[in-house]
């Protein structure tokens, strides 16, 4: 099979952007349109005169990815061009959560048939690891750093699966890069079923989150094996499927292989803290049925 | 004082605790993050206020807010970040708030790069907003002047009540130099004459940019341009090196500026009279100074600059198009070099013996 993402870009050793990038190419084959706003995705595959890209592929302002989706699908309709094509936006959290979230709040409302894919590293990581909206509980960034009065991001994650169900969506799911069948299923489904569809996909960054590039994948598994990532799809505002956590595993065991958490296991005061953390866990299980 | 070795951003930081600074308000982008860093780490220590925002459009907005409560606010971003910010420049001009805006420029058009250059000239110095507005831009070209100049800029916005900028560039943000430490911190208080302090005192005081008298709007605009003028016969600045005997006067800011005062040796090792004029403000331009210049002496002017000549059009329009202006310019993240500032200056030399 043709890869529709060449080698030879400049991510990280086990970059997670390109492992999504990858697998959703792989499951949408070669119709479909990329949109991708600034960050990492955009810098490493796109470098002048170079392109990764073996799909049509246009980058857009870090603010603007749903405008310029919703842009291309009234464009191709217009023309009597849309036929299956695909629609995609490949955006980061900081580019769907913060500044960009006004952009995709619009195409959502509006209906147009985009799917809309985040891949969420959970901070600013082409601009040094600043912390986003999505930014989990306690990990310290370089704009929430931990130290002697902080263990880090005091604020939790923001639930923008939720927000973007409230918009009416036919579809929304979580995913994860560890668990390529299932992110490629759901892709699919997204592209299945006409209008604005919504993926939002874990993915552990080596760089921002200091672990071992050969571990992006075991991070990725032990979110959801701790019920820290929980998986679902929601259909017309309904959760139709979860993953189930089966033998669920401590959270310390997801933490403790990310420098991001390391002060929680070496700060007077930690052990409370990762005790918050299980707590949101635990309601994971309680709020989609995990178990 | 103390001296160290800082970096151009961090010194940004120094700087604005010392001016008294209480709130900063931004968002990440290269070159200019580590600003946004160093306020996180520092501000909440000494009890002042650090909020990351969602977007720059945010940021800016943050700053009007508590410029409009009477804070000493900063942001601070690079080209894409200020084109976002600019509709909250024009309101805080037009309500006549004071705040700093600190510009690390980089390389653009659209997504550019994140290379230095000063292609950002045009959207500060005038105004880039909406409406009949102008900034107050200081142009540092040291370490030592990102801390200066950013207190500068408090000292003045606050003065005028208007938006002040630092326009500096990828360089001077991330390169390291010694820094003095100022002398003295300050932390004055609101001032409640103007500001919306949240008090009983301060209840009937109104910041808005909101006329919808047309005759109202044109005398406000006529009184914001009077301002602009006392700002203009005042608060200019600018060095000159060895620009007594010159016959070839380089023109140029910041970082470039450094080079061009390496150029002016050597030419002057080779017989060449050239001299350095460094405009240290940009709004105020030192025009003036340029036109007597160009009244004095038969001589060339040659505007090194790394954008595609903004600054040249100023050079021109002060000195009435007296002299040649020639340019000597990079853009796209390239730094102008002392070869190619030199083969201009020999080019002109050449042609006038």
């Amino acid at each position: 099979m043709k890869e529709l993402l060449s080698p030879g870009h400049t991510a990280c050793p086990a970059c997670c952007d390109t492992m999504i990038a990858k697998f959703t190419l792989r499951a949408l084959g070669e119709d479909c349109i990329i949109i991708s706003p600034t960050g990492c995705l955009e810098v490493t595959t796109s470098a002048f005169p170079t392109s990764s890209w073996n799909v049509p592929w246009i980058h857009s302002l870090f603010e603007n990815a749903g405008a310029v989706a919703s842009g291309i699908e009234a464009a191709l309709k217009a023309m009597n061009k849309k036929e299956d094509t695909k629609v995609v936006v490949l955006a980061g959290d900081g580019g769907t959560l913060d500044i960009g979230i006004r952009s995709i709040s619009g195409a959502f409302e509006r209906g147009h048939d985009i799917i809309y894919i985040c891949i969420d590293n959970e901070a600013y990581m082409n601009t040094g690891v600043q912390r986003s909206g999505a930014t989990p509980f306690n990990a310290t960034t370089t704009t929430s750093p931990s130290g002697k009065v902080s263990f880090g991001n005091p604020l939790p994650k923001k639930n923008m699966p939720a927000i973007m169900n409230a918009h009416g969506a036919p579809y929304v799911a979580t995913a994860t890069l560890a668990y390529p069948k299932d992110f490629m299923k759901k892709v699919k489904k997204a592209g299945s079923i006409e209008g604005p569809t919504y993926i939002h996909a874990h993915a552990p960054c080596t760089t921002g989150w200091g672990f071992d590039t050969s571990k992006t994948v075991e991070i990725g598994k032990l979110a959801v094996q701790t019920a820290l990532w929980p998986l679902y799809e929601i259909e017309n505002g309904t959760i139709t499927s979860v993953k189930k956590v089966k033998n669920k595993k401590p959270v310390e065991e997801y933490l403790r292989m990310q420098k991001r958490f390391k002060h929680l296991f070496t700060k007077e005061g930690g052990e409370e803290e990762i005790a918050k953390i299980q707590k949101i866990a635990d309601e994971n299980i309680d709020i989609f049925g995990l178990q | 004082m103390a001296t160290q070795l800082i970096k151009g951003n961090t010194a940004v930081i120094i700087g604005a605790l010392y001016a008294g600074c209480d709130c900063f308000f931004g968002y990440p982008i290269t070159p200019a993050s580590e600003i946004l860093h160093e306020a996180s780490a520092h501000f909440p220590k000494v009890g002042r206020k650090f909020v990351q925002a969602e977007s720059e459009e945010a940021a800016i907005n943050m700053v009007y807010g508590a410029a409009a409560a009477g804070h000493r606010s900063m942001t601070a971003s690079s080209g894409p970040g200020i084109s976002l910010k600019q509709e909250g420049i024009s309101y805080l001009a037009g309500s006549e708030l004071p705040a700093v805006i600190v510009d690390i420029m980089r390389a653009g058009p659209g997504l550019g790069n994140i290379g230095p250059e000063q292609g950002d000239y045009t959207q500060v110095v005038k105004g880039g907003g909406h409406g009949n507005f102008k900034n107050i831009v200081l142009a540092p070209n040291s370490v030592q002047e990102m801390c200066d100049m950013t207190i500068q800029a408090f000292d003045l916005s606050f003065k005028y009540l208007n938006p002040a900028f630092v326009l500096s560039d990828g360089v001077l943000g991330q390169m390291v130099e010694p820094l003095k430490f100022p002398e003295k911190s300050i932390s004055p208080e609101p001032d409640e004459s103007w500001a919306v302090c949240g008090n009983a005192e301060t209840k009937h005081n109104l910041v808005s940019s909101i006329f919808l008298d047309f005759d109202q709007l044109e005398e406000f605009n006529f009184q914001l341009q009077e301002k602009y003028d006392v700002i203009q016969n005042s608060e200019f600045d600018y060095e000159e090196y060895k620009i007594k005997d010159a016959s070839i006067i380089l023109v140029s800011y910041g970082i470039s500026s450094r080079i061009c005062r390496s150029a002016v040796d050597v030419a002057r090792q080779d017989g060449i009279e050239v001299g350095l004029f460094r405009p240290k403000t940009l709004f105020p331009f030192p025009g003036k100074e340029l036109l007597e210049l160009a009244r004095s002496r038969k001589c060339t002017f040659i505007s090194v600059e790394m954008s595609n000549g903004q600054m040249r059009e100023d050079i021109l329009a002060s000195i009435m198009y007296s002299r040649p202006v020639e340019l000597v310019n990079r853009m796209g993240g390239n730094i102008v070099t002392l070869d190619g500032v030199m083969k201009k200056v020999y080019e002109v030399a050449d042609r006038e013996n």
